[in-house]
């Protein structure tokens, strides 16, 4: 840690973590439900639970893109932070918000909105932080007069999400219409401006990682996001084929979303080139591992399993079943997930003053190999009821409960591997609340940074 | 390429989208009135939708395909369903199916009439938004549109011992095998004709001057259906043939009649 103030990211990181610790539980409730019956649906219902475990990671993974932030933009500035007390206020309201949102969900809350399901009140409150969050982080860089690539990507991909969350406030009489909006907000947060912000912290690590040189990532950083908008933009039209727009949005959707996993396979060569170029050698191995993680789960999971059923004429089929599950669950994880926990493993030995040198923790390493097992287990398995639910549904007529029940294996694997997944995140938390913390050595010179890359 | 470079075509490239995605919202907007019917959107609809959003629908069902993947696609529900049947079944999901046999059930949600009539009216609205020809084929909520494609399925129970759930499940028993020739999804015609919309269909035919049957009433007309098949006969290669109906005769000695007046009460509510 090189500056004082970046340890405000160790407060947003406790609150990430924990989240994604509830967002398990939700998760596994669910995936319980689909076995049925279900003796609880009186008090916990199905969309509870569900809306509850996909909110919950919204929230821990934009809490896990501001820590970061507040962890990288000191240290690309060469600041201090403007102001820690107004990101722990910042936190402070952000986590109420949050919470408030679950506790409403169990108390029927709700605005039904997928994934934009916040109260208008909470939405309001998740504006007033963002743009805290963005006062601060413009002022440091601001009274720095200093603004590095790497960070003006993170920091421009944040600042759009608030921007991009406005549609979410805005309501229509007609339903289509509300649809064509609300995919604004989601579509473009998460195969668009996420992605900047994917793109930013991934050149971040593996500057600081493999040492590679910083213009040449910056370079290749610009070509990346820029493609992400090349594709993603008018790619929105996959979410458009059959909800009543102009019949054109087809051929878009087709085109574009063809054109989608050159961004994400981009990362995966960007990560790849870096390390050929520069080498292995940090000694933070734990970080190495969810960075490259990301970069390849990303591209298998939103690129190639994205692919897999955004052409018109496979998702006339597949829309709305259990496939979108599949691709929904890796995407997120690769993408996002894995770069938060990798930011956090990457920030750990300087959260906690330990010697740079001391390598990985074993329970850090088990917490990677099970989630990448897990979540692996449960693409498959997701992709096994989806493609069995498109042929007996869709394809030969069998009604849906019948054909819920004939499937009714592969929700049994996925409640297997995740369990597995969930063990691997209680591993992570583990490692992160109790196992770090007691491992004190000496705090150790930052290693050096080859000047070029400065 | 140099730095410049590449951020030239970052910014270049993310405008350019960005202008034609505004200019395409533009031109949805110009024609979402007609694809949608913005016309028919009435205060009972606007209604309905503010119901179907107060009550979480979208986090257990889909809409167009989007939502979750928990219930079924409820797009075309209305037409497959009819108003009165959804009705029925919004009051007292349980009156129709059965979690133990189905694994699933909708939980009562606890609806006022007026409610439930708003968000009947919201789905009837979304069953003609054109959707490009989504679902390619119907999305059954149970049943089949194929005979024989649930092998190895127990024989449906009924839920509950409304004379609806008794009906909708003997429709699926055999004997009397009635799903082994009818489909109730619309326009899925197999050796006989769909009947889906029967209950409309019957109010129209015994109105109709070529028809010589005995029925003055929908009820009459489905039982005289099932108990003398040749009273009125449907055109069409595989269900008639010289003026004489395809469909077995017999169901009037193979049935009991409580439970004829079951199937009734069932196919009545396909409207």
């Amino acid at each position: 840690m090189r500056y004082r103030s970046q340890s405000v990211a160790y407060a947003y990181f406790v609150v990430a973590l924990l989240l994604y610790g509830l967002q398990m539980v939700f998760g596994i409730t669910s995936i319980v439900k689909y076995l049925g019956p279900d003796p609880i649906k009186a008090f916990l219902p199905f969309d509870v639970s569900k809306e509850i475990h996909t909110n919950v990671l919204i929230v821990w993974v934009l809490t896990g893109f501001m820590g970061a932030a507040y962890w990288l933009v000191p240290e690309e500035s060469r600041t201090e932070l403007h102001s820690p007390r107004l990101a722990y206020w910042q936190l402070g309201l952000w986590t109420t918000a949050g919470v408030t949102a679950v506790v409403g969900y169990l108390f029927g809350w709700t605005e039904g909105n997928k994934l934009l399901e916040q109260p208008m009140p909470v939405k309001l409150a998740i504006v007033v932080t963002m743009l805290m969050f963005l006062y601060n982080i413009g002022m440091t860089i601001w009274k720095a007069r200093k603004l590095t690539t790497t960070e003006g990507v993170l920091v421009a991909g944040l600042a759009l999400t608030a921007v991009l969350y406005l549609p979410a406030l805005l309501t229509f009489d007609n339903y289509t219409v509300s649809i064509y909006y609300r995919w604004w907000t989601v579509h473009l947060w998460v195969e668009g401006v996420w992605e900047m912000v994917q793109g930013g912290l991934l050149a971040y690590l593996l500057i600081r990682l493999s040492g590679a040189d910083r213009e040449v990532m910056e370079k290749w950083l610009y070509v990346i996001v820029g493609l992400t908008f090349i594709a993603g933009i008018l790619g929105t039209a996959h979410h458009y084929y059959w909800i009543g727009v102009p019949g054109y949005w087809l051929v878009f959707g087709g085109f574009f979303s063809a054109l989608e996993p050159l961004a994400f396979l981009g990362m995966a060569i960007y990560a790849y080139m870096a390390m050929r170029r520069s080498g292995l050698a940090h000694p933070n191995r734990l970080a190495l591992h969810w960075t490259i993680g990301s970069a390849v789960f990303s591209a298998l999971g939103a690129g190639i399993l994205g692919l897999a059923h955004t052409w018109p004429s496979v998702n006339k089929w597949t829309h709305g079943t259990m496939i979108t599950a599949m691709h929904g669950h890796m995407a997120f994880f690769g993408a996002y997930v894995m770069i938060v926990l990798a930011m956090i493993t990457y920030a750990m030995p300087g959260l906690f003053g330990h010697d740079q040198e001391a390598g990985e923790s074993p329970a850090g390493l088990w917490a990677f190999w099970l989630q990448i097992a897990g979540m692996f287990g449960m693409t498959m398995a997701f992709a096994a009821a989806g493609i069995g639910q498109t042929y007996l549904e869709r394809i030969m007529g069998l009604g849906y409960l019948e054909t819920q029940h004939k499937i009714q294996v592969h929700f049994l694997m996925v409640l297997g591997t995740g369990l597995l997944f969930t063990l691997g995140v209680a591993l992570f938390l583990y490692d992160f609340f109790f196992l770090a913390p007691r491992r004190r050595t000496a705090p150790a010179a930052w290693p050096a940074v080859p000047e070029a890359s400065r | 390429m140099t730095k410049r470079q590449t951020r030239a075509f970052f910014l270049g490239s993310t405008l350019l989208f960005s202008l034609i995605f505004l200019a395409l919202t533009v031109d949805g907007h110009r024609q979402f009135p007609k694809l949608t019917h913005s016309d028919q959107i009435t205060p009972e609809v606007i209604a309905g939708k503010h119901v179907w959003h107060r009550k979480n629908c979208i986090n257990c069902h889909t809409l167009m395909g989007e939502g979750a993947y928990y219930a079924p696609d409820l797009t075309k529900i209305a037409d497959q369903r009819g108003a009165p049947y959804l009705r029925a079944f919004l009051a007292d999901p349980a009156k129709f199916y059965n979690e133990e046999r189905d694994r699933r059930l909708m939980p009562n949600l606890h609806l006022t009439p007026q409610e439930i009539d708003e968000v009947v009216a919201f789905l009837a609205w979304v069953g003609k938004i054109d959707t490009q020809g989504w679902p390619p084929r119907p999305i059954l909520v149970s049943g089949s549109t194929i005979p024989g494609s649930n092998v190895g399925g127990a024989a449906p129970q009924p839920a509950s011992d409304d004379p609806v759930a008794i009906g909708q499940a003997l429709f699926g028993q055999a004997p009397p095998g009635c799903f082994a020739c009818h489909s109730t999804a619309p326009g899925v015609n197999l050796v006989g004709p769909s009947l889906a919309g029967i209950a409309t269909t019957a109010a129209a035919r015994i109105k109709e001057d070529d028809y010589k049957g005995k029925a003055t009433d929908v009820e009459g007309y489905i039982q005289e259906s099932i108990l003398s098949p040749n009273a009125y006969v449907v055109e069409g290669s595989t269900f008639s043939s010289n003026g004489q109906s395809m469909m077995p005769g017999g169901f009037g000695e193979s049935l009991e009649p409580a439970q004829v007046t079951s199937l009734v009460a069932y196919l009545m509510t396909l409207k």
